[in-house]
């Protein structure tokens, strides 16, 4: 009756049609619209460019979404990314490290990251809100201290993950799709998913039906840790160069596009597919406004609006569902 | 009855009003101990997150080092640009120190006028660097403060004169701009445009990337999409230019478009060297901070009338 | 002050939430006295005070106050005609100071600022006269203890003229030289002619201080006599009522071996020495009044919270076993059906199936953790019909569901769970009649089964009619247990007062 993860066995593919179809609605009326203002819109180049584009934000987005569900959030996401790029940036034209090993680092960077933010607000049972708060400022710190605060150019020797190409699609869309579908997959169908859906909803309930939310829970935010890693190494290959700044105002996209997606901010109603529409449609919606040439505060406004807009669909979705399942 | 709430606001006065003697005491003994009439020279910086203002403030730090018998130097800076009034408070508590000048880079061009205005007429040197306050407002409050930095317009005018011997009359270019806000910002895409105007290039386009490659990123990949006749890009900085170098990348077009960037940065040094930027214009930041130091110690010394002096801006292309 | 016409007078008082809690009422209260109100756990005493003090509005009739009609709205309306309360839970904000909250909605100040030093003078006073002299109004409420922030309630309420004082369970925080304070400052309100309604399970402090006694059972008013004239035998009598109701039939079933034994389990003040033993194929009640100590005891226990000392047997065994979490229990086999199914036991907007499946699903998924949805559903389905969970679908989310029936998911979730010590605690409030019975009898085949069953209740007629054997706590002890046939509702009220008695 919902798209929540939990309320229909088997929400992913048989029940595609219904499910999807406010957010599917959605982002056809916007490339409609911009296919129709623009030359060029409607091409493939257009969409390759969005595949290309989105695949950190999707990760991140992803991520985002777990840690809703279980009730949680982190907003230092973007700040992380900023370090995660920085360490593999340095890794590679400071230290001279070889990819691999690089990319190693910036993984443990990343977990290292999350496992703070989990630990701190499972052990002190802090609200993960403030907590990330700090992790936000020292993320920041601390990419503007391993780069000194300045652009790493690495060359095209990084370019191997953003550059491979498998059937004319990236490495990193590839990647993400496969954690998208595997992440709903997960969320919906496995013990563990299960778990995140009982916490995100009564947290006391589940710990007096005898299991333990807490190393569930840090467990969401080392996956984070380890997706926004993800994330920035294929912006950073995507660059070939990383910027200490990367990433501001990553975790806010990440949370409008969960939202999007109708995945509630109160915890235990979330699924991934949906968010990816939301990353979709604010992609779209980026690139054809670029593509229209539109000014910078008429771009924030109209995002701003989409956003609002989204949200009241998807609601009303819910309740024309309703009613057509009691009728 | 002594509680909480009274002991609580006591101590912490009395620990602030001790600390204030301590560095009172502590100045007064410098000023007695240390040169006579050596002078204290304020930098107050705008970004300390911007690789562009780390090179001002290091080339200032190490010219003090080495001038260390001619002034001290006191560096203060904000977190981002946009932190406007931490900035005007970093002002004010340079004025209670009665420092003897104050070199700003100021975050916003408008709204720091009045605390300069307030520093001036406590008998302190201002000398504004990098960002030049806006001459309406300086005019409207009375005001004559030195502005010694680069010409942003004329650099990038040279830069763009530079592109524009590499295209055709009528060819297409597009503009990525600095922060909508941002006066260097709006300085340099006046002079992209016009040397692009000069040359009688089509401008199709000319839209924000925020400073940022992964914001400047998504806007020229749209830009590639619906101009799929572009010639060159000219971006506000070098930050971008990466940004438009990644999506020329993506699009398979980097054999067709040209970019030019700003600022020099180390980043984009490889980029000219691989000839995938064409130029950028290097305002040397590491001296910047520089000339305006040695601007006010020259005023403090000559009480010299305050006058505008121009920076170099070089342009540094593909060898 | 003539102490013969009545100053509130009450009459035909109805109150009806989920069933009827006040039920033709009528009383009145005299100038100068003190009128005591007493009666079982859910009797409706707080019900009627807080209709006194405008809190609740009665569903039919009518108060009169002085001679006039008096029907508040709410608490201010009461408060401007001289009727003020002190809540047994604390109205106190804890994050202001003392002065401040005593003297809150009548701040003294200039132009909007407060005028502190005014405010200091004006709450000390208020103090003195409950003897709070070492109190600093300007320290923090929750810097005080509870019987402390008991008195400064107190004192804010006597701060302001009124004519009709409730109070309570005025005394429940507050230790023996506090109470004799009280007692003094209710004397002297008492010779100026207000009257006082007092409200305590305290049996002596009532014969004590009061001049009338009412007794309240069921919603009923059993009688209003002169405290001279009843003894606490008689009192103890008409709180519990001559007849014991209808008996739920059970069968009687030989107790099996001991499943689980506690001994000196301690928390805090409200567990302070428990010790028990169940036995399979028995249900073992536990009464006492509000705030005796069983729900703390059962979470203790459970490991919900975290217990101060005490030691845990499990079947015969002669070592402790150890519980720090609700994980450790369930491992053992203990199960705990807490009272508040909404907020502490049920996924509300999940699935029936989804509940019922919650502590199972490691054997209903393949190796990864995938989910055998289809197994799911068949277990599920299994339990609910099982237990006759009345849904369109076990699709259904919980909250559509009655609180019956939800109870039923609960009681799904954990015999598929298969534990054997079963912790039920209040598992019938809220719960229709109907339901009611299909839930006793769900128990009493779960001990039948050989299951370890025990049950808390504030429902003394369920408990008689289910258990075996019924513990009695009072003060954080169990004070008493009693088999089957050696009860009487007497006997256990007198020892869950008992604790109360001689503190």
């Amino acid at each position: 009756m919902n798209r929540t993860a939990n309320s229909s066995a088997r929400p992913l593919l048989r029940s595609f049609p219904t499910e999807y179809l406010g957010l599917t609605l959605a982002l056809s009326a916007l490339v409609g619209v911009f296919s129709l203002i623009t030359d060029h819109f409607f091409s493939v180049t257009t969409f390759r460019t969005i595949a290309n584009q989105i695949p950190s934000a999707v990760l991140v987005a992803t991520a985002m979404t777990y840690l809703l569900v279980i009730a949680e959030i982190d907003l230092s996401v973007g700040s992380v990314l900023g370090f995660c790029s920085a360490v593999l940036g340095v890794a590679m034209t400071q230290w001279h490290w070889p990819l691999p090993l690089a990319v190693i680092g910036t993984i443990a960077a990343g977990l290292l990251c999350g496992a703070f933010n989990g630990l701190v607000s499972v052990h002190w049972r802090l609200p993960s809100f403030i907590v990330t708060l700090g992790m936000l400022e020292m993320a920041r710190g601390a990419a503007h201290a391993v780069t000194r605060s300045q652009t790493q150019y690495i060359g095209s020797s990084v370019e191997a993950i953003a550059g491979t190409s498998i059937c004319g699609l990236s490495l990193p869309f590839l990647l993400a799709m496969v954690i998208v579908v595997a992440a709903q997959l997960v969320l919906t169908r496995t013990v563990f998913g299960r778990y995140l859906v009982a916490i995100g909803t009564n947290a006391e309930a589940v710990r007096l039906s005898g299991i333990d939310p807490r190393p569930i829970k840090l467990a969401v935010f080392l996956l984070t840790g380890l997706l926004v890693a993800l994330a920035a190494i294929i912006d950073t290959s995507r660059f070939q160069s990383a910027n200490p700044n990367a990433g501001t105002g990553f975790e806010l996209q990440a949370i409008a596009a969960a939202v999007i997606g109708g995945t509630s901010l109160m915890g235990g109603r979330g699924s991934v597919v949906p968010t990816l529409f939301g990353v979709l449609i604010t992609a779209v919606l980026n690139t054809g406004l670029a593509a229209v040439g539109a000014r910078d505060e008429t771009k924030r406004l109209i995002t701003g609006l989409v956003i609002i807009a989204a949200v009241i669909l998807d609601q009303y979705r819910h309740r024309l569902g309703a009613k057509w399942k009691n009728s | 009855m002594l509680n909480r709430k009274v002991i609580y606001p006591t101590f912490v006065s009395t620990l602030a009003t001790t600390l204030f003697f301590v560095a009172g005491c502590q100045r007064n003994d410098n000023s007695q101990s240390g040169t006579p009439g050596k002078p204290r020279v304020a930098l107050v910086m705008k970004s300390l997150a911007n690789e562009f203002f780390l090179t001002m403030e290091s080339g200032a730090r190490a010219h003090q080092k080495a001038h260390a018998a001619e002034y001290e130097l006191l560096v203060n800076g904000i977190k981002d640009e946009l932190d406007v009034s931490r900035q005007i408070d970093l002002v004010e508590q340079m004025i209670a120190q009665k420092v003897n000048a104050i070199v700003i880079a100021p975050a916003d061009s408008k709204a720091l006028v009045p605390v300069c205005k307030k520093a001036q007429q406590a008998g302190i040197v201002v000398v504004n660097i990098d960002n030049k306050f806006d001459d309406a407002v300086l005019g409207d409050s009375g005001l004559k403060l030195p502005f010694v930095g680069p010409d942003n317009r004329k650099g990038a005018r040279a830069v763009g004169d530079l592109l524009a011997k590499k295209l055709k009359t009528g060819d297409q270019v597009a503009i990525v701009e600095g922060a909508p806000n941002a006066f260097n910002g709006l300085q340099r895409k006046a002079g992209f445009e016009d040397a692009m105007k000069a040359a009688g290039m089509n401008i199709v386009g000319s839209q924000s990337g925020y400073w940022e490659t992964d914001k400047a990123n998504p806007v020229v990949a749209a830009m590639l999409t619906e101009h799929p006749g572009l010639k060159a890009l000219l971006c506000a900085n070098d930050n971008m230019a990466l940004g438009a170098v990644a999506a020329l990348r993506a699009a398979g077009k980097q054999e067709q478009v040209l970019v030019v960037g700003y600022d020099g940065i180390g980043a984009v040094r490889q980029l000219l060297k691989e000839g995938n930027v064409l130029a950028t214009a290097d305002q040397h930041a590491d001296q910047l901070a520089v000339f305006g130091i040695e601007y006010a110690l020259e005023m403090l010394k000559t009480k010299s009338a305050p006058a505008d002096r121009n920076t170099p801006v070089d342009v540094v292309s593909t060898p | 002050m003539n102490s013969g016409t009545p100053l509130l007078a009450i009459d035909r008082l109805c109150k009806a939430y989920a069933g009827p809690v006040l039920d033709g009422i009528a009383f009145d209260l005299l100038a100068g006295e003190v009128h005591a109100l007493v009666g079982e756990n859910g009797a409706g005493k707080s019900t009627l005070s807080k209709i006194v003090a405008g809190l609740v509005q009665p569903d039919e009739g009518t108060m009169t106050l002085r001679g006039q009609p008096y029907a508040p709205h709410n608490k201010n309306g009461a408060e401007r005609q001289g009727v003020r309360m002190v809540m047994q839970e604390l109205n106190l904000i804890g994050n202001l100071t003392v002065a401040e909250s005593v003297l809150l909605g009548n701040l003294p100040h200039r132009w909007g600022w407060i005028d502190w030093r005014e405010l200091r003078d004006r709450a000390r006073g208020i103090f003195e006269r409950v003897g709070l002299t070492d109190i600093d109004p300007g320290c923090f409420v929750k810097s005080l203890g509870v019987g402390r922030q008991q008195l400064v309630e107190i004192a804010a309420v006597l701060a302001r003229p009124c004519d009709v004082l409730i109070l309570d369970e005025p005394t429940a925080a507050l230790t023996a030289p506090e109470i004799e304070r009280l007692f003094v400052e209710i004397a002297k309100l008492k010779a100026a002619g207000t009257a006082i309604l007092y409200i305590s399970h305290r049996m002596e402090e009532i014969q004590r201080i009061s001049d009338r006694i009412s007794v309240l059972r069921d919603g009923r008013l059993i009688a209003t006599r002169p405290a001279a004239e009843l003894s606490l035998d008689e009192i103890v009598r008409m709180m519990v009522g001559r007849e014991l109701g209808e008996a739920i039939h059970r069968e009687s079933v030989t107790a099996g071996p001991v499943a689980l034994r506690v001994e000196g389990l301690r928390r805090g003040d409200a567990v302070r020495d428990v010790s028990f033993e169940t036995r399979r194929g028995e249900i073992l009640g536990f009464a006492g009044l509000m705030g005796s100590g069983r729900t703390e005891t059962m979470r203790a226990l459970f490991g919900a919270d975290r217990a101060d000392g005490g030691e845990i047997f499990l079947c015969d065994e002669e070592k402790p076993v150890r519980i720090r979490s609700p994980r450790d229990a369930v491992r053992r086999g203990i199960a705990l059906l807490t009272e508040n199914r909404k907020e502490e036991g049920l996924l509300l907007p999940l699935p029936i199936r989804a509940n019922i499946t919650f502590l199972c699903l490691g054997q209903l998924s393949r190796a990864g953790g995938w989910i055998r949805a289809a197994t799911e559903l068949a277990e599920a389905t299994r339990w609910g019909n099982a237990l006759s969970v009345r849904c369109h679908s076990y699709e259904q989310r919980v909250d559509e569901l009655s609180g019956g029936n939800q109870q039923k998911v609960m009681i799904a979730k954990w015999l598929f769970r298969n534990c054997d010590v079963l912790i039920f605690d209040e598992p019938t409030r809220g719960i229709d009649v109907g339901a009611k019975f299909e839930i006793y009898q769900l128990l009493a085949d779960l001990a039948a089964q050989g299951k370890a069953v025990i049950v808390v209740s504030s429902d003394l007629k369920e408990l008689m009619a289910l258990c075996d054997r019924i513990a009695v706590m009072s003060a954080g002890r169990v004070a008493a247990t009693f088999r089957r046939g050696e009860w009487t509702q007497d006997k256990i009220m007198t020892a869950a007062l008992s604790g109360y008695l001689n503190q």
